[in-house]
């Protein structure tokens, strides 16, 4: 009996968890959005924080399709099983038709798989790099319902190629983060730089949270490469700079954007990166990301130096004008479908800014298109929800990060076209 | 209304799909007394077996046998029995601590083979499984529904064969050997072989929750088995209760109810200027109940129940 009672106890608590829902009856014209970001891991928290900053814009302008939006904000905790839940209790709890996130691939793809598209949600990753999203749509899997601002690691792979011939540099070891991003991004910088004619004298994986990477680096240094190659996060990154550094290394480095941060510059020590070049996918020479930059600056009190925040900004606030163009009560597909009428090249070039949002508004309404012009530059999506992207490099300097070398658009796709 | 429904179908299936995994490790410890910190690795192996054997053929990749899915959920749990096998052989001499120290080397070094091994997914993990009978529910509600009587079924099923189980001679020499090793020796039984069945067929039924959740999400990777979910099965038992079954799926109802909830109210009722720290504020309050199970009720919400034999009782 009292086992009977306990039961029904632990029944009742874990139906009132999962049931509490279906309250708060708007009172005002509110349209909700959902967003799944691993807040509880540092680096996302920006993520999530400039993605709000997008609403809050959207919303001084008068909101989008005639209603305020609510982002609701849940965490993944890195975890697929909860990311999963999380983007599961928005669509159905709070009816969301377009979801932001997620940032592994490991969690947006079982999200997008087993979530969104059986619901027909849009989702807009900002930072989910995988060509495994490609190889999927390409398999009509993802109903166009997928789409995301961080350009597909090829990009970044072929600018690190790029420069590493630009200097000269015969042998180059790779450092990669043992993780999807990773080992996607070092498998295609090894076939770009062999296809270049450098010799690649280490493919060596990084695993997160060792105590030392003593081990790998001496693997590295056995080759005696001209220059080292990173595809790694900050703070195995800087652990990596020091032990090779420390065992005498050179100091010709490249990385990709991930080590884009301040944080990593002050750890390891400006000397010792003097002949180091990062790359980027985004369009940092166009006004209107230099606009983000200032206006960025001005809202947390900080350039925008982590990884995924310029993604971030444009992945809300293309999807929000998408929303705004398919109208109210749009369903996810009405509004991926208005994707193309964001980033028209041919359209109004619109600005990144309340300004913008606004005039983009008025040009939608209208019926025209828009070319939005962003934080990671002019975004233009191929067919699988890819964007391709200009690149820059750039380098640590006294005053924070600074860019070197702005690589056009065109000149990204002729050079990759060059190493196939 | 309708999305609420949709929406605890969905946390069913998954609680009930963990509820299956949370009973294979309660026949091993809770009735064996086999601490097995390695739950991920049998669970992973009967997923990545699952979509191996049934999945569709991709670039670069082994597998893409695409066999009938029970077939494929079959074979998954035969891999799963496998891993457990050899690794029982190993590590089975070992005990409590020790044991759980081996075991949870297993699992990290099967995550790292599989992060590693593009072959088998690399990073990127397993896609192209085709969920079965997809054509016919189509792809939304009602598969969905289906998918849950399904799992229901199979967590039945399992649910009444450990009942059946531990009630019977076996599952008494199951308990004995957790008591007292030596005596059960001494009854001429042999408690390493015991110990090794009851080992690999709890692992296989972990397998088993794996392949339902690899089917579920149509998809898996490494990230998928990280210790953490060690972590959380291990927690669910505690707090339902080890060494009862009934505990078992109870408290996996309730953690991952408080889990997946205690996001969902923190996203909900949390003021705006804190809501970008409900994620660390949700893993204190994970803890917390953890915590305060242990202390306010550390044989869990149903304490194994004592049998006490028959001529005992007459006396």
């Amino acid at each position: 009996m009292n086992g009977f009672k306990t039961s029904a106890l632990a029944l009742g608590l874990a139906a009132g968890f999962a049931s509490l829902a279906t309250d708060a009856a708007a009172q005002e014209c509110t349209t909700k959005i959902g967003a799944v970001l691993p807040t509880s891991v540092d680096w996302g928290k920006p993520i999530a924080a400039t993605a709000q900053y997008v609403v809050d814009i959207a919303n001084e302008t008068g909101g989008v399709a005639g209603c305020q939006i609510e982002m609701v904000l849940r965490d993944t905790q890195v975890d697929p099983k909860v990311g999963v839940d999380a983007a599961k209790a928005l669509v159905d709890l709070d009816g969301v038709q377009l979801l932001l996130g997620a940032v592994s691939s490991g969690v947006s793809m079982p999200i997008l798989t087993s979530v969104t598209v059986p619901a027909g949600v849009m989702q807009m990753s900002c930072c989910s790099s995988s060509t495994a999203f490609t190889v999927l749509s390409e398999d009509g899997k993802t109903d166009g319902l997928f789409y995301r601002t961080f350009a597909t690691s090829g990009v970044q792979a072929a600018v690190g190629a790029m420069v590493a011939q630009e200097k000269g540099y015969g042998s180059v070891a790779v450092f990669y983060k043992n993780d999807d991003w990773g080992q996607d991004i070092g498998g295609l910088v090894a076939d770009d730089l062999a296809s270049l004619g450098i010799d690649v004298t280490a493919s060596i994986a990084i695993n997160d949270g060792q105590a030392s990477y003593r081990a790998e680096v001496t693997e590295a240094l056995k080759g005696n490469p001209d220059a080292i190659y990173m595809a790694l996060y900050p703070k195995e990154g800087t652990q990596v700079v020091r032990e090779w550094i420390s065992l005498g290394g050179a100091q010709n480095m490249i990385a990709a954007n991930a080590l884009r941060s301040d944080e990593f510059r002050d750890n390891v020590g400006l000397q010792y990166l003097g002949n180091f070049t990062g790359t980027d996918t985004a369009s940092p020479r166009t006004e209107s990301a230099d606009a983000f930059v200032a206006a960025y600056t001005a809202q947390f009190d900080g350039p925008p130096n982590g990884p995924g925040l310029a993604n971030s900004y444009d992945a809300t606030m293309i999807a929000l004008l998408a929303m705004h163009a398919a109208g109210e009560g749009a369903t996810g597909a009405d509004i991926a479908a208005k994707v193309g009428a964001i980033t028209d090249p041919d359209g109004t070039p619109v600005t990144a800014d309340a300004e913008g949002f606004a005039k983009a508004k008025e040009v939608l309404d209208g019926g025209g298109t828009v070319s939005y012009q962003g934080a990671t530059g002019n975004v233009q999506f191929d067919k699988n929800g890819d964007v391709s992207a200009p690149a820059v490099t750039w380098t640590f300097s006294e005053n924070g990060i600074e860019e070197q070398k702005y690589i056009s658009l065109t000149e990204v796709n002729d050079f990759m076209s060059s190493l196939n | 209304m309708i999305g609420v429904i949709s929406y605890l179908v969905f946390f069913a299936t998954v609680a009930s799909i963990l509820s299956i995994a949370v009973l294979g490790l309660n026949l091993q410890w809770g009735n064996t007394g086999l601490f097995n910190g390695g739950v991920v690795a049998f669970f992973g192996a009967g997923a990545y077996g699952t979509l191996i054997l049934g999945g569709t053929p991709q670039a670069g990749q082994m597998g893409g046998f695409e066999l009938p899915y029970l077939i494929a959920l079959l074979g998954g749990m035969v891999i799963s029995g496998i891993v457990a096998w050899v690794v029982g052989l190993l590590t089975l001499r070992l005990r409590h601590d020790y044991l759980a120290i081996a075991t949870f080397g297993v699992a990290v070094a099967f995550e790292t083979v599989m992060r590693n091994s593009d072959w088998l997914g690399g990073a990127q993990g397993i896609r192209g499984f085709e969920r079965p009978l997809r054509d016919a529910l189509g792809n939304g509600f009602s598969y969905n529904l289906a998918f849950l009587a399904f799992v229901l079924v199979v967590l039945i099923g399992i649910y009444l064969f450990l009942e059946r189980l531990i009630a019977s001679p076996f599952g008494r020499l199951l308990r004995a050997i957790r008591e007292d090793e030596t005596a059960a020796r001494s009854l001429g039984k042999s408690p390493s072989r015991i110990r090794l069945t009851a080992f690999v067929a709890g692992s296989v039924i972990m397998g088993l929750a794996g392949g339902l959740y690899a089917t579920f999400y149509a998809f898996i990777s490494p990230q998928d088995v990280l210790p953490i979910l060690t972590f959380q099965i291990w927690a669910m038992l505690i707090v339902g209760g080890a060494g009862n079954n009934k505990g078992a799926v109870m408290g996996t109802f309730l953690i991952w109810a408080a889990w997946t909830a205690s996001g969902w109210a923190l996203s909900r009722f949390a003021p705006m200027d804190v809501q970008l720290y409900t994620g660390s504020i949700q893993f204190v309050l994970i803890g917390l109940v953890i915590v305060g199970m242990l202390m306010w009720r550390p044989q869990g919400l149903f304490p194994e129940k004592l049998v006490v034999s028959q001529s005992a009782k007459d006396k």
